[in-house]
């Protein structure tokens, strides 16, 4: 299902506002919507989902208004799980019945989302006594159930750790595949971004200063601000700014030199780490076997092999 | 003592002896509380529910007036009725006073306030996302009050219980407004202050005995709907 946002204007209170002029989210993909907490990422969410009255402008889905379309073919999970009294069985049950499906394939539909993420084991347990981790995955497992064209997540993860969520980070794409065509996944943490998503929306106070591939968006960032949100390490200087993937960073010699700050210097057993830091932000590489140990203050000259250019 | 021993004695020869005038009382109590807290209850519940989920200028102020409406004197309530059904009175042409149609007009505007107020509170109290759960699932308007409703149900039974309490045992507003005509706008309350002011205590006690079992019967099995495993 595509959903095509046209001059769409919303205003909350202490002054907030969600601006966007145009935006296209492609069918039949997931898509993250990604930006640090309050940018309006829930915002933009519930806009597609018709829940906020009367923006000003069109939210469209595959060119209907999405308040008319949403109640019956968009599945939303909120971040806060919220349940009706009941078992988790009955939750689900109601929520397949709002949207007009028979008992009977209700019932086949709970038992077969039930095991695809899990939950059978508490299907006949009281939906409002579940655990964080429990009430996330029903949360989950509910929006699923409804097969719908559109499925919107918001922070599918939050309140997850461990075990738990790298599981479900694994297991969530094939979900997807599997119950919906259409994604569209609310988070603020990258990794999640990149393994659940194949193209990103960034937002940033209010307006959407990105939308491109994941892969895309990781080699060319648009701006400094966008890089520095996807985790790049940003070095001003000589007109302008570099930025510079952490994950590339390593100890020797390279096309793009910058300086860290050293820290700490920490022995895991299998290597020894450097952490320190380049402008505000943080970084580690591994020490070479054989190179000489940096002392904390000291600065420590590190080198990537690219580097995204931003002149001013 | 001996008093209250004799009236449960006499309490029990009165049902035992089918006295009709007795049981019309019991019924008229019975009808006039009953129909109008069930009046309270389909203007109060849907009232308490827009003061709960909606937000326009003078709202608090609306609140304000319930609250005070939940502890507002029945006798006072009774006062405004009367002046409005009383023959020379703007309402006068309906020919209601004196009848147990005003009585059950002045307990309905007793009990609604209370009504409205414990509906807003329990209304209030449901999480917050359900209401958008509900929408995003495409429920009707009138399914989404229902299936809240339901959730908010030990709250609105509450209310229903707390407003029917209110008018089943108040005296002052239906004693203006009925006028306690024998056999006609007598009801419990108003037949134990006339039994007690004619010296006949033991009646009394027994008609008093008869309102507590009919209250608590009621609330019996309100409680249960209440209380009933989902």
């Amino acid at each position: 299902m595509k959903v095509s946002i046209r001059e769409l204007e919303i205003e909350r209170e202490r002054g907030f506002r969600l601006l966007v002029p145009d935006l296209s989210i492609e069918a039949s993909c997931a898509t993250a919507l990604f930006g640090p907490n309050g940018a309006g990422k829930t915002t933009l969410l519930r806009a597609i989902a018709g829940l906020e009255s009367g923006p000003r402008g069109s939210v469209l889905l595959d060119g209907r208004p999405a308040a008319e379309v949403a109640p019956r073919q968009v599945a939303y999970a909120f971040q806060e799980a919220v349940f009706f009294s009941g078992s988790v069985r009955r939750n689900l049950a109601l929520a397949l019945d709002l949207r007009g499906v028979d008992s009977a394939e209700a019932a086949r539909r709970i038992a077969d989302v039930a095991q695809a993420t899990g939950t059978t084991a508490l299907l006949d347990a009281d939906a409002r006594r579940l655990s964080g981790g429990e009430a996330k995955r029903v949360n989950l497992a509910r929006a699923l159930a409804l097969r719908s064209p559109l499925t919107l997540l918001d922070e599918p993860f939050a309140q997850l750790d461990g075990p738990l969520r790298l599981r479900l980070l694994d297991d969530l794409p094939d979900l997807l595949e599997r119950f919906t065509q259409t994604a569209l996944i609310v988070t603020h943490d990258l990794e999640e971004a990149a393994r659940l998503a194949s193209r990103l929306v960034v937002v940033i106070d209010g307006e959407v200063r990105a939308h491109d591939e994941v892969a895309t968006l990781l080699r060319q960032p648009p701006d400094p601000e966008v890089a520095r949100l996807l985790g790049f390490v940003l070095v001003e200087g000589g007109g302008g700014a570099l930025a510079i993937q952490p994950g590339r960073l390593r100890v020797g010699d390279g096309p793009v030199r910058v300086d860290m700050t050293v820290r700490r210097v920490i022995d895991l057993g299998h290597a020894i780490e450097v952490v320190g830091a380049i402008g505000d932000a943080r970084v580690a590489v591994v020490l070479p076997r054989g190179h000489q140990r940096p002392a904390p203050g000291e600065t420590f000259s590190v080198a990537a092999d690219e580097a995204v250019r931003f002149s001013k | 003592m001996t008093d209250l021993a004799s009236g449960c004695v006499e309490a029990l020869r009165l049902l035992a002896a089918r006295d009709p005038e007795v049981w019309g009382i019991v019924l008229r109590t019975l009808i006039v509380s009953g129909v109008a807290t069930l009046l309270a209850m389909l203007v109060g519940v849907p009232l308490g529910y827009l003061l709960a989920r909606t937000r326009f200028p003078g709202r608090t102020l609306v609140l304000g007036l319930v609250n005070t409406g939940m502890g507002m004197p029945p006798v006072v309530m009774g006062l405004f009725v009367w002046l409005m059904l009383v023959r020379t009175g703007p309402l006068g042409g309906f020919e209601l006073i004196y009848t147990v149609q005003a009585m059950a007009i002045a307990q309905f505007l007793i009990a609604t306030p209370m009504v409205v107020g414990f509906t807003t509170v329990s209304i209030q109290a449901l999480p917050a996302r359900l209401p958008d759960l509900l929408r995003v699932l495409g429920a009707s308007r009138v399914r989404r009050i229902w299936l809240l409703a339901r959730e908010a149900r030990l709250g609105l039974l509450a209310a229903v219980m707390a407003g029917f309490g209110a008018v089943i045992s108040e005296v002052g507003a239906s004693m203006m407004v009925g006028g306690n005509l024998r056999g006609r706008t007598r009801i419990l309350t108003t037949a134990i202050v006339t039994e007690t002011s004619r010296g006949e205590t033991e009646r009394a006690i027994a008609l008093g005995l008869l309102l507590l079992v009919l209250a608590f019967v009621v609330n019996l099995f309100l409680t249960r709907t209440q209380q009933v495993q989902r």
